[in-house]
């Protein structure tokens, strides 16, 4: 033994260690230390729930608290990923009641929970604080009611971008009278009305409430009263902005809002009537973020609002802002790092609002500490996205998404390669990118050359050929996760580069030129790998091994092919055979 | 099957649509867009053969709105996005043709338009297995009878009455038209589709 440190002094030593890549380094400095940190560690992080077992999981680390996990690829945010394919939260929650029952918090992304995981959560840890469910879906507010009624700890409700069947408002009610430690919820995707009267005690007999987004059915005239029950709160999101306009709700509204001194996030806005957007101004100077995704109010609108927002850190907005309100934007909110401009008219052929390639390239150019950018527009040229490129060398996420598939450079005509070759060629630190617009094997070759740290690439109607695909393979260091849709992508890189999915947490390539003969060997050459083909046109054997398949999800797994697939989904075994579940 | 992807330049990328592509039967719709997109002469020498009532311009508001017609999954936005998306087209789509370019501040305020009708209520149509839809003045109509005799006359006499008239209402639900009264049927319409008897 090379030292004598007691456990007990490296156990204190190691909770200081909050990151997983910490604690991951020190279980392999020896035996002991692995023993050690096990014993542990409090939190895991499970990217993908299929690349391992609740078992495995439970087995190495006994004694934990807190638990995130990601289910379906997140091309099924699009509808690429059919119903029923997976992503299961029950088996967890099961194995999780029997062995961790200090549970305290559960995070969950795009899986699928039913009424029956809620209510094994209500009732299987007692010391339960924090639910979040994000992109999910399965259940119904007949799960909620068991979260409320039972977990007399909880301080975290987020239900954000869930599809709930919203069966009535009546699980809010369930919360007991003497329950009081609720410092956030997020009801924002349900539809049907809570009482009133429910939430409002609820909000008042909480005093440690911090964020509150409210859903849509709560209206307007409502709001003042929430807000003086809780001034204290930091986030707050509005449920539908809209009545016809009334003097005394309105200064009603204005009142409740000054007395909030601590609000730095707003959201919410639907059916927004611009003119209540004023009562909010009292709080705009401490405001840092703003989601406006939902608001269909005019860019003169936006921009007298967004004017008042020195400190504004992050806005998500409608593509109604236009050129000309980012022009302002970018002239009063200099600390603003996160910008999301959403489309709201995507499926026109036909511009319905002024926002072009010249509002992003504003933004890049006068807000020095931009380094977040999901942006939808209908035109973009290699100049502007070669300026935005020099101006934002700083850029950590990149996201542009040129309507019209495989849109030129509308000056030149030619492809997008060179603006995005400069992106990744100056913003060294990129770690998300997300290609459109017409694209050749050019840019990937640019982005094998400098994307270094990036993790994350999206890329949808592009490339010429096989080539693409291996530059980008064979020279993306850090590439975590890699989707694909309807690029001429086939075999021949991706066999050759059979070992790169190992070091990868996932690849999803669909309406590509992968053949089924390939898939198979890929799934013989690497047990580490689930090859799973998903093909609705029955199996894929019933075609020539040369058909290409319709999808295919790769993702390195300790756990083997999953038992959970559903009659489209096969797994390209190592014995060459095909398994069905 | 073999993606044959032509790359799709243009110099007008306002070319807008290849109308005859438009058969809800056809099995490959991604692939739609690969194909080259033809000229705006080429497409309407293709369509001054139809007939074509005086009371509509197939060409105008040409839009990826019918579901049917669109890529799957793009643009890359959710489906929280796509029901806001949805909500504000029923607005506009009821409100005006013409004129969508410019959003109007007088569409937007005071949150719905509940009951009240405006001018101008065109709505898609489609028969199954025409590739071409129609759109159709509901203002012009005053009961189920008129309504069916227009859509008689728009497409084929003697085909219409072996076919069932059904809608889309406000929640994007498909429903056999006729069941209710008139008036709550062209509050809640979105689009019509004439589906074969059978069915």
């Amino acid at each position: 033994m090379a030292y004598s440190f007691p456990e007990e002094v490296l156990e204190y030593v190691f909770a200081f260690l909050s990151s997983d890549k910490d604690r991951n380094a020190v279980s392999l400095v020896c035996k002991s230390w692995y023993e050690i940190e096990r014993w542990c560690r409090r939190r895991v992080f499970i990217g993908n729930c299929y690349a391992v077992s609740p078992q495995i999981v439970i087995r190495r680390f006994p004694e934990v608290r807190a638990v995130k996990i990601k289910g379906k690829p997140h091309f099924a945010d699009f509808n690429l990923v059919p119903e029923r394919w997976g992503a299961y939260v029950y088996p967890w929650i099961s194995a999780m009641a029997r062995s961790y029952p200090w549970l305290e918090e559960i995070k969950l992304k795009r899986m699928v929970v039913t009424d029956e995981s809620l209510e094994l959560i209500s009732k299987s840890f007692k010391n339960f604080k924090v639910l979040m469910l994000s992109s999910c879906e399965g259940f119904t507010t007949d799960g909620l009611s068991s979260i409320a009624a039972n977990c007399r700890n909880l301080r975290e409700l987020d239900l954000r971008e869930s599809d709930v069947e919203d069966l009535s408002g009546h699980w809010l009610s369930h919360f007991p009278d003497n329950f009081t430690s609720l410092v956030s919820l997020n009801m924002s995707c349900l539809g049907s009305e809570v009482s009133f009267s429910a939430l409002e005690r609820l909000v008042s007999r909480c005093p440690n409430l911090k964020t509150l987004r409210l859903n849509r059915a709560v209206p307007v005239e409502k709001l003042a009263s929430l807000l003086r029950r809780a001034p204290q709160l930091v986030e707050f999101g509005t449920g539908a902005y809209s009545t016809e306009i009334r003097t005394d709700i309105f200064s009603n509204l204005v009142g409740a809002f000054s007395g909030c001194k601590h609000l730095k996030s707003l959201s919410g806005f639907w059916d927004v009537v611009p003119a209540y957007l004023p009562a909010m101004y009292c709080v705009c100077s401490r405001i840092t973020s703003l989601n406006l995704s939902y608001a269909t109010v005019q860019s003169p609108d936006l921009v007298e609002l967004i004017s008042q927002c020195p400190n504004l850190k992050c806005l998500w907005v409608l593509d109604y802002i236009e050129d000309a309100g980012l022009k302002a934007l970018s002239s009063y909110c200099k600390d603003l790092q996160e910008l999301r401009v959403f489309p709201s008219d995507p499926y026109s052929a036909e511009p319905n609002v002024s926002l072009t390639e010249q509002g992003l390239v504003t933004v890049s150019a006068g807000c020095p500490k931009l380094q977040s950018v999901l942006y939808f527009c209908r035109q973009m040229s290699n100049a502007a996205l070669v300026a935005i490129a020099r101006n934002r060398p700083n850029l950590i996420r990149f996201r542009l998404c040129i309507i019209e598939p495989q849109a030129p450079d509308y000056l030149t005509l030619e492809p997008l390669d060179t603006g995005f070759g400069a992106i990744v060629e100056h913003c060294k630190e990129l770690r998300r990118l997300s290609l459109s617009g017409l694209l050749t094997d050019r840019v990937f070759e640019y982005i094998g050359t400098h994307a270094k740290k990036l993790e994350m690439l999206s890329i949808a109607f592009a490339g010429d050929s096989d080539l693409g695909l291996h530059y980008v393979l064979s020279g993306c260091e850090s590439l975590r996760k890699l989707e694909i849709r309807d690029c001429p992508f086939g075999d021949k890189a991706l066999l050759a580069n059979a070992a790169k999915l190992e070091t990868m947490r996932s690849l999803w390539m669909s309406s590509c030129s992968v053949s089924y003969g390939a898939c198979k060997l890929l799934g013989q050459k690497m047990p580490n790998l689930n090859v799973e083909v998903i093909d609705e046109r029955g199996p894929p054997d019933s075609r020539p091994k040369t058909c290409p398949v319709e999808k295919l999800y790769v993702y390195r797994t300790v756990a083997g092919p999953r038992a959970d697939k559903p009659d489209f989904v096969w797994t390209m075994d190592e014995d060459g055979a095909l398994r069905l579940s | 099957m073999n993606l044959q992807l032509e790359l799709a330049l243009s110099s007008n990328l306002d070319e807008g649509f290849d109308l005859n592509d438009r058969n809800e039967e056809r099995q490959e719709e991604n692939s739609r867009l690969m194909k080259r997109k033809r000229s705006f002469d080429e497409t309407f020498e293709e369509i001054k053969s139809v007939q074509v009532p005086q009371t509509l311009s197939l060409l105008d508001h040409i839009d990826l709105c019918d579901e049917e017609d669109r890529v799957v999954g793009w643009p890359p936005i959710n489906s929280w996005r796509k029901k806001i998306c949805h909500h504000h087209q029923n607005r506009r789509g009821r409100n005006t043709i013409m004129n969508y370019v410019t959003v109007e501040n007088g569409g937007r305020d005071g949150g719905e338009r509940s009951g009240g009708r405006s001018n101008f209520t065109y709505v898609k149509v489609k028969m199954e297995g025409v590739g071409i839809a129609r759109k159709v003045d509901l203002s012009r109509h005053h009961s189920y009878q008129t309504l069916i005799e227009t859509l008689m006359a728009m497409f084929d006499n003697e085909k219409v009455q072996g076919y069932k008239l059904t809608y889309q209402d406000k929640e994007g639900d498909w429903l056999l038209a006729g069941d209710m009264p008139w008036e709550t049927f062209i509050n809640s319409v979105q689009r019509l589709k004439l589906l074969r008897n059978g069915h």
